[in-house]
């Protein structure tokens, strides 16, 4: 195992895990509820670890990604209504990313929010076409980074840690009204469907293909999933607990991403601030990134095309159109002028209705003796693997009556 | 009967009027009006940059905007606390603001045990 690829994996992780939807939910989270989602949080980060694990193994050992995965598995006809729900939601996550980062550039320059998202998309593109398929991971990875600025605020405002402790264990706040308690629920939804969200994976075992990982890559494939989603929930887990501390007291419930930069101001003043927009900036450029090429990669493996940025734009001419047509149209959602906010909203919602449809034949597969050999799922991956797969089912089937009750988790 | 459950949802959600309808809106002014308070507490002590609060005032003060748009009781009493909130300038003193969070927290708590 070589460590710089190791540290490298897990800081792109650290940069991939934390994009627009988390910072907003978590903020929200604990704003609302104090410390009591942490443990949607952490429950939400083993089941992204077992997934993005198995889609790793089986992206180096049977060499097939999640969409070719899907098309044999479910058959044409499912297969592509899952493309279809999944393309659509993974959009819409890219929009949210590309308003995301035009709102951040408006906090850090003051130009309009609209130019900026476009600018943005501008860059993003030119960075897609230039850099090698390493180092996009590099370069937003490292400089997402910056994120960790949200766990050192919390160490700087004195959080209480027995209560953080506390909110590892599920359970539910006492004296909520049935209001509250649906509101609750929606949150809890909300985190699962926002860290299982499932263009990672895709990116992942794609990324993995990429990378021409073979079984020698395992133990790299493992460290990287446990090791990198942890720390990434662990920035997450940050901007809750500050949320609760600085900002449910005060009776804000923050509801963009300028607000969650706040945390890191409080304590650190203008450098603290700097440092956090600049971090929300790169890891959420990172989950635009991600979330484009993830789309790019479905389309062209489900219909079996020239793939991968390995190769040069023109070598796969279908896979290149396919990923500028995606940054495009989600550029063109934003400026139709539709709040970045609700895009968020809808991102999770449509990603939690899909979640099931897309780890399913991913399960199929590593649990399948003839496609894996030896590197077949354990006793133990098959067990959280089903143990999620009812999990994220009961997400999926509570998430529109839960978002129509609390109009979105407002209560 | 799962489509005429989530019809029923979606009317009941939609169609429902006055104050309870507004609570969302009246979160919404709170909220912002506290973040506005804690800016601009933070700014005075000069701890936020000049482009950053000057973004914050413009999005804090659209979300007043909305919620107040958005009320279905224009002549109740957060009606008006978020039309006051709206006259006044971006550098209002704290103290002013949370005054008027708290004013719009204490509606929002009785109606909700109401």
């Amino acid at each position: 195992m070589n460590p710089l690829e190791l540290t490298l994996g897990i800081m792109t992780a650290v940069g991939g895990f934390v994009d627009i939807s988390e910072l907003v939910f978590a903020a929200k989270a604990g704003s609302l509820f104090g410390y009591a989602l942490i443990w949607a949080f952490a429950l939400g980060t083993i089941g992204i670890i077992v997934f993005s694990e198995m889609s790793g193994r089986v992206a180096a050992v049977a060499k097939q990604p999640v969409f070719n995965l899907m098309r044999h598995r479910l058959g044409l006809k499912l297969g592509l209504v899952t493309l279809a729900a999944s393309v659509l939601s993974t959009l819409i996550t890219c929009a949210a990313e590309v308003g995301g980062m035009g709102l951040i550039l408006h906090y850090l320059t003051g130009v309009p929010y609209l130019l900026m998202a476009a600018l943005s998309t501008v860059v993003l593109m030119a960075t897609m076409w230039v850099l090698p398929f390493k180092w996009i991971e590099r370069t937003y990875g490292l400089l997402g980074l910056l994120m960790i600025s949200f766990a050192a605020a919390l160490v700087a405002i004195h959080a209480p840690w027995g209560k953080i402790a506390g909110g590892f264990v599920p359970h539910v706040p006492g004296g909520l009204s049935t209001k509250e308690m649906l509101s609750f629920a929606y949150f809890i939804v909300a985190i699962l469907s926002a860290v299982l969200f499932p263009y990672e994976t895709y990116f992942y075992s794609s990324g993995g293909i990429e990378e021409q990982w073979g079984p020698k890559d395992l133990g790299t494939n493992r460290v990287t999933s446990i090791v990198g989603m942890s720390l990434g929930s662990l920035l997450a887990i940050s901007i809750l607990a500050n949320s609760a501390q600085l900002f449910g007291p005060a009776n804000v419930g923050p509801e963009i991403p300028g607000s969650a930069a706040l945390e890191v101001a409080i304590p650190f003043g203008r450098t603290g601030l700097l440092l956090a927009l600049l971090g929300m900036l790169f890891a959420i450029a990172g989950a635009a990134v991600e979330t484009c090429m993830a789309n790019a990669y479905s389309v062209a493996q489900f219909f079996g095309w020239e793939w991968g940025r390995h190769r040069k734009p023109w070598e796969a001419p279908r896979f290149t159109v396919a990923w500028i047509a995606f940054f495009l149209i989600s550029l063109a959602l934003v400026l139709t002028g539709i709040d970045p906010m609700n895009l968020v909203e809808y991102a999770v919602l449509f990603s939690i209705l899909v979640l099931p449809l897309t780890y399913l034949p991913l399960m199929l597969l590593a649990n399948d003796k003839k496609y894996m050999g030896q590197y077949v799922n354990g006793r133990l991956a098959k067990s959280l693997g089903w143990l999620f797969f009812a999990i994220i089912t009961a997400a999926a089937t509570a998430a529109i009556p839960l978002y129509v009750l609390t109009s979105g988790g407002q209560g | 009967m799962a489509r005429r459950l989530l019809l029923l949802l979606v009317l009941l959600s939609g169609c429902s009027k006055g104050p309870q309808a507004d609570l969302q809106y009246i979160g919404q002014a709170r909220s912002a009006a506290a973040e506005w308070a804690l800016i601009n507490q933070k700014a005075a002590a000069g701890q936020l940059n000049r482009t950053y609060v000057n973004s914050m005032h413009h999005w804090l003060r659209d979300a007043i905007r909305t919620s107040s748009d958005s009320v279905t009781e224009r002549n109740s009493a957060y009606a008006r606390e978020m039309d006051l909130l709206l006259k006044l300038p971006d550098d209002a003193q704290p103290q002013q603001l949370r005054d008027h969070a708290a004013r719009l927290k204490k509606i929002e708590d009785s109606l909700e045990s109401a």
